[in-house]
């Protein structure tokens, strides 16, 4: 018992080093906000329509086209117990009355857009995390505009004034921790997490509230005894970085306010590392020939958003999920980087034809290219490929991206994708554009 | 009283750095409203729904919120 205390006492100290380094450029305590537009989708709805506000409202995706999961819900929904991923089915079944209203993600787009130009005000630097959050860092800023919590009042009411949004606000010395903030309070005003009270805020919360600690991390922190962040925070760090990698020291780090990645500057843009898409389709495929039309328009999209970019890559990934959703996936080199649409589609289905035997139909795939660089190189003629045929690919796709960019999307399609239009009538690129956001944004992954 | 969205026409004079005023408000029935007096012009959420640049304007001795939404006009009407 005694060995154990003074380990524990061991790993506080080293915890309490830890935060000593989470300081900013001036040497002093960062003052980090991170900002959240309560459940943003279904607020947007309500600030347009100030009616939904009196019926249990969600938006959700489309049920006939299989869509059809929760994307956000308003507080009387909530009172139902609805929750955010579920499907519309099992919605409605816990709530009979419940209204769903389709996504509208140019104006979630738009609003949250306007929602940051606010933030912008007070800070230069604001790094989105996704359309409904980001983090301020107001370090620089305290001498301009005064007391953080003054100020983070004054942004809720300047969002409430202006946008007719309601944003919960947590404040900290790292990202992590005001990150935390913003989930504990949401209707009364800002959360503050210092280094004086963050032992008695932060670490009696559930594990599964820090960033990265997900269902499978949650699983494994459970297996050890460590049900809350002030268990993790105290847990022998060496012990999590045998058991789970530099994953496991990474969460430990952050459940002890050591996190001391930066906040980007305004209109920072990670480099792009791959491109892709993928699909959950309308009806499942049970073989190879229907699933083509559907690779074809998943690769110019793939292809064509790579041209936007100005890269090209030699790293073709497939992801295939079944009607019993189980995940499939595998990747190939190519002799050379490309960007031409016929050569990614002939490599993921070369692919998908080693990879899966079609035993049960499939319901969604992907399709994705990495190791990327500028497009512009030298290409290596090769004697045993037809270079003219290559060519004329890349020209096929030149003129349908300036067909479609001057007359629609719809207006030029591959004669293969009219057998089943219901299966390839989606326009990939612009219609079916997520936000996922990675914490690091290609930054270093340890501070 | 309640107070209903209704998109309107309405007559702008924008000058060559991008300044908005509105001058008339077009009604269905085909009248034109004149605006006497931009009170304000900011950015603010509407009470009937959506937000944008608020311009309180006077028209005909009364206070009417006019509201650039993206690029449409709404008002605040007393009418449905």
């Amino acid at each position: 018992m005694k060995i154990k205390n003074v380990s524990l006492y061991i790993e506080i100290s080293n915890a309490y080093k830890y935060n000593k380094t989470a300081v900013g450029s001036m040497g002093k305590d960062r003052t980090i906000f991170h900002i959240d537009i309560n459940h943003c989708y279904a607020q947007i709805e309500e600030m347009k329509f100030p009616e939904l506000r009196n019926v249990p409202m969600a938006v959700g995706g489309h049920e006939e086209t299989r869509h059809g999961i929760i994307l956000a819900k308003n507080d009387l929904a909530k009172k139902y117990g609805i929750k955010t991923g579920e499907s519309l089915r099992e919605a409605k079944q816990k709530c009979s009355d419940l209204l769903i209203i389709p996504p509208s993600y140019d104006d979630y787009i738009y609003y949250t857009s306007l929602v940051k130009e606010i933030y912008r005000r007070y800070s230069d630097h604001v790094e989105s995390f996704g359309l409904d959050e980001a983090w301020i860092d107001y370090t620089d800023s305290v001498s301009l505009f005064g007391d953080p919590l003054k100020m983070a009042v004054q942004i809720q009411k300047e969002v409430h004034d202006e946008i007719g949004l309601d944003v919960s606000v947590g404040l900290s010395w790292n990202k992590i921790f005001a990150k935390l903030g913003s989930d504990m309070k949401k209707k009364d005003g800002p959360a503050v997490i210092t280094r004086e009270n963050y032992r008695e805020t932060v670490w009696p919360l559930p594990a599964s509230d820090l960033l990265y600690v997900g269902p499978a991390t949650t699983r494994k922190l459970r297996q050890r005894g460590i049900y809350t962040i002030g268990e993790l925070a105290v847990y022998p760090r060496r012990f999590l970085k045998k058991a789970m990698g530099i994953p496991g020291e990474m969460i430990s780090v952050f459940a002890n306010g050591g996190d001391t990645s930066p906040v980007a500057e305004n209109f920072y843009r990670s480099p792009v590392k791959s491109v892709g898409n993928s699909m959950t389709m309308v009806h499942d495929v049970d073989n190879l020939e229907d699933l083509r039309p559907v690779y074809y328009v998943l690769c110019e999209a793939v292809a064509s958003r790579m041209r936007d970019h100005g890269m090209e890559g030699d790293v073709i990934s497939i992801s295939l999920r079944s009607s019993g959703l189980d995940w499939y996936g595998c990747e190939r080199k190519i002799d050379q980087k490309t960007d031409v649409s016929m050569v990614i589609l002939h490599t993921a289905m070369r692919l998908v034809e080693e990879l899966y035997d079609f035993e049960k139909p499939l319901r969604a795939v992907g399709v994705s290219v990495s190791g990327l660089r500028p497009s512009g190189s030298h290409r290596q003629l090769n004697l045993f490929e037809d270079e003219a045929a290559y060519e004329k690919a890349r020209m096929t796709d030149l003129v349908m991206d300036e067909i479609r960019e001057k007359y629609g999307y719809y207006a030029v399609q591959r004669a293969c994708t009219a057998v089943d239009r219901e299966l390839t009538a989606f326009n990939v690129k612009d219609e079916h554009t997520v936000h996922p956001v990675g914490y690091f944004q290609g930054r270093k992954m340890m501070p | 009283m309640e107070l209903f969205k209704r998109y309107v026409d309405v007559i702008i004079y924008q000058k060559r750095n991008g300044d908005i005023t509105p001058l008339y408000v077009c009604w269905e029935n085909g009248k034109k409203y004149k605006i006497d007096k931009v009170l304000s012009s900011e950015r603010r959420a509407s009470q009937v729904g959506g937000c944008g640049m608020r311009y309180a304007c006077m028209i005909q001795g009364k206070r009417r919120n006019l509201f650039l939404e993206k690029n449409r006009w709404f008002i605040e009407s007393y009418q449905p």
